[in-house]
């Protein structure tokens, strides 16, 4: 199987009467489980080479954002709101659609994939789960649009994976709440009209509320926009509370409620990340066999020719396909209403260990090239770093799985 | 306007180097190849869109794009594509690809066309498998109607459309009377060359061909789509076309390397005789 094709291509009766055999069963293809699942595959690939691809080393470079680029997911592809319902303006598809857009937008530009989950899954996803229908009707259709981009506040200064140790609070006044507080590293946070920010309002270690922030209201602003190693086409930057009233009404769920939004949000937040660091190996497999098989030659032979870099390439490619299938099957028993918190965390662990390595072998198959600004595998591995790092560690993903397997076993 | 588009699918022409010839050279051997829509085809959808709307107001319809295809079932894939994209409705008339030639399909063609009523049939130029780029023409001569091949720019206006056919050395200009038969070019898809009479001239398309959205997709399966047999479009099914052998094209030879111009002028000149 080619990796980078868009459906396995199968003409599976014709191939079995030319060998005058039994006709062959048609293979269930899990990463296109339906035409329209092919089809979403074919606007995000065509519209990653075209589009994406082209300006994603500039954006690099200069470590910018285009905002007038991220509307038009929105307004020409219709890609937000993939898992709210169509009655409710969205497209009611499902886990596998999320991961079929951030696995091929991340093959062209991980970093402004990056800021599209922070808009779509970060945010849109876990609003429209938690929010009443009040709250909907007043911002769903501007971030389905695109016309806000939206964002999601959760990590702190100091902390982080220690979740329950964060400080924002949130101090009930009458009919609104004071909010107090630093957020850190938030994606989207320069450019975000409205963010989904967790505070404390009581002084239990859970007693934590989840609320909807506009970046209009008094007493909000966004710290310096943070320079960083890779992904540097997402903007990031610490968001700051100063006494900012929130509206009542701006409180999604019961007070104290937010675990159970950030726990239902969890696991496809883990697999849309894992679906980049496929996405990202894919590319770099592509990348590195191409080379090695058309481009480069050494010694009056192709690079394909030399063993060691055959375990390159034959490696990369497997454990790809390995983090690949796992990542979809994993898909597969995602939604609002099912948790797979063992799986999400599988995958996350997985894919992202397989996104860096693919793209360091990347790098050392084209050799002194690889190393440079001109070819895109550079930027690949320092994109792929930051997904063993954002959505929780792979250190948490660890700890996470043997908890699950402890309670499971113990 | 209605604009019916004939359209086929092509071994994915990305990879057209994995395109094989059986041993026996009777066939070309595609197994393994993702079937993709034939370009051209697509930028005629694309043209065909834009002259059914106001480039402002892409998501409002004004005309009816139909688009039609010869193959078996699976091909409504791609056709269920095209109406992700923007078609109207979708026909696919009953074959097998190798039941097929550019003379029997452009003669069933003619008899949709009777029956569908388009005020313009739009093709792409050729087909990048078999490159006959001969289907768009005999339709044109069985139907009787005004033709323009390899258009690069199209304009309505009234009853007739404005054609620019880009030729070695510039630009053919040719006003043709509506209904009529068109085909089309790469450039046709740049971003001011196609002109509905609603779009405003200073208007422009994002370079290409636009993208299936997805809202677009999921109602895909609820647009129409009928299904033909080719007996009902064409009595005499015989093949006129036979190809009685493949080869695959020599590898091209290595190249000469030239000390300066000189040696280059005087090979051109003496070896090649080009000059
Ligand atoms: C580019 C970027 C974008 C981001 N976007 C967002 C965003 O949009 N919204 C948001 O809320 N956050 C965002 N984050 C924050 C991200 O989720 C956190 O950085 C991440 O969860 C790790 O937290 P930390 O940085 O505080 O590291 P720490 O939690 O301080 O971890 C430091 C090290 O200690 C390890 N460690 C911590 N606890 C344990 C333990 N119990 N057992 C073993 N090892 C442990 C960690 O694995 C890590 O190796 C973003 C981060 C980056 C870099």
């Amino acid at each position: 199987m080619q990796l980078a094709s868009v459906a396995t291509p199968t003409r599976p009766t014709q191939q079995a009467n030319e060998r005058g055999g039994e006709p062959v069963k048609q293979p269930v293809d899990i990463f296109n489980p339906t035409e329209e699942h092919r089809h979403l595959r074919e606007t995000a690939r065509k519209f990653g080479e075209s589009v994406l691809g082209p300006q994603a080393s500039k954006r690099d470079l200069e470590e910018s954002f285009d905002p007038g680029l991220f509307a038009r997911f929105g307004s020409e592809l219709g890609l937000f709101g993939l898992t709210v319902s169509a009655d409710h303006g969205g497209v009611g598809l499902d886990s596998t659609a999320a991961v079929i857009v951030h696995e091929e937008f991340s093959r062209f530009d991980p970093a402004t994939t990056l800021s599209y989950l922070a808009h779509e899954v970060l945010f849109v996803n876990n609003f429209y789960h938690s929010a009443d229908a009040a709250q909907r009707d007043r911002y769903l259709d501007k971030v389905l649009s695109g016309e806000w981009i939206a964002g999601m506040a959760m990590t702190e200064p100091e902390a982080g994976t220690d979740v329950l140790g964060m400080r924002t609070t949130a101090q009930r006044k009458g009919d609104r709440y004071v909010m107090n507080g630093t957020k850190q590293f938030i994606t989207n946070g320069p450019y975000g009209r409205v963010f989904l920010v967790y505070a404390r309002t009581g002084p239990g270690r859970r007693d934590i509320s989840s609320f909807v922030v506009e970046s209009g209201f008094k007493g909000f602003s966004v710290g310096k926009k943070e320079t960083k190693m890779g992904m540097r086409g997402s903007p990031t930057s610490c968001l700051v509370f100063e006494d900012m009233e929130v509206p009542e009404e701006n409180r999604i769920g019961a007070e104290g409620g937010a675990l159970v939004h950030m726990m239902r949000n969890l696991e496809i937040e883990r697999l849309t990340l894992a679906a980049q660091s496929v996405g990202i190996a894919l590319r770099c497999c592509e990348e590195m066999t191409r080379y090695a098989t058309q481009q480069r030659k050494a010694f009056g032979k192709r690079l394909i020719e030399f063993g060691q870099i055959q375990q390159m390439v034959a490696e990369s490619h497997a454990h790809t396909m390995a983090a690949r299938a796992l990542v979809y099957t994993v898909a597969q028993s995602i939604s609002p209403g099912r948790r797979e918190s063992l799986g999400a965390a599988s995958a996350k662990l997985v894919a992202t260990g397989v996104g860096e390595r693919v793209a360091r072998a990347a790098i050392q198959v084209f050799g002194g090239y690889g190393y440079l600004r001109d070819y895109p595998v550079e930027r690949m591995l320092r994109d792929a770093i930051l997904l063993s790092i954002g959505g929780g560690t792979n250190e948490a993903m660890q700890k996470n799985i043997s908890g699950d397997l402890s309670d499971m076993y113990g | 306007m209605k604009v019916l588009v004939p359209l086929k699918r092509v071994a994915d022409p990305d990879n057209a180097n994995k395109v094989k010839v059986t041993a026996d050279g009777k066939k070309v051997e595609t197994t393994g190849l993702e079937w993709k829509p034939n370009p051209f085809d697509e930028y005629a959808v694309e043209t065909a869109l834009r002259l059914t709307e106001d480039g402002t107001k892409p998501k409002t319809r004004a005309g009816e794009v139909v688009v039609v295809t010869f193959g078996p079932k699976e091909c409504e894939i791609t056709l269920r594509a095209m109406l992700a994209t923007g078609a109207d409705r979708a026909i696919r008339v009953e074959a097998e690809d190798d039941q097929l030639d550019g003379w029997l399909v452009a003669r069933a063609l003619k008899k949709l066309v009777e029956q569908e009523k388009p005020d313009l049939v739009l093709l792409g130029k050729q087909a990048v498998d078999g490159d006959t780029n001969q289907v768009g023409q005999i339709l044109a001569e069985l139907l009787g109607w005004p033709m323009a091949t390899s258009a690069a720019m199209i304009k309505e206006d009234g009853e007739a459309l404005l054609v620019g056919r880009e030729v070695d050395g510039g630009v053919i200009n040719l006003k043709v009377r509506l209904p009529a038969v068109v085909t089309v070019d790469l450039r046709i898809v740049a971003p001011a060359s196609v002109y509905s009479k609603l779009t405003k001239a200073d208007f422009k398309y994002n370079e290409g061909v636009r993208f299936a959205p997805l809202p677009a997709i999921m109602q895909a399966k609820k647009k129409p789509m009928a299904v033909l047999k080719l007996a009902d479009l064409a009595t005499d099914t015989a093949l006129r076309i036979q190809y009685p052998r493949f080869e695959p094209p020599k590898g091209r030879a290595a190249g000469k390397k030239v000390k300066d111009v000189a040696e280059l002028v005087d090979k051109l000149k003496n070896e090649a005789k080009v000059l």
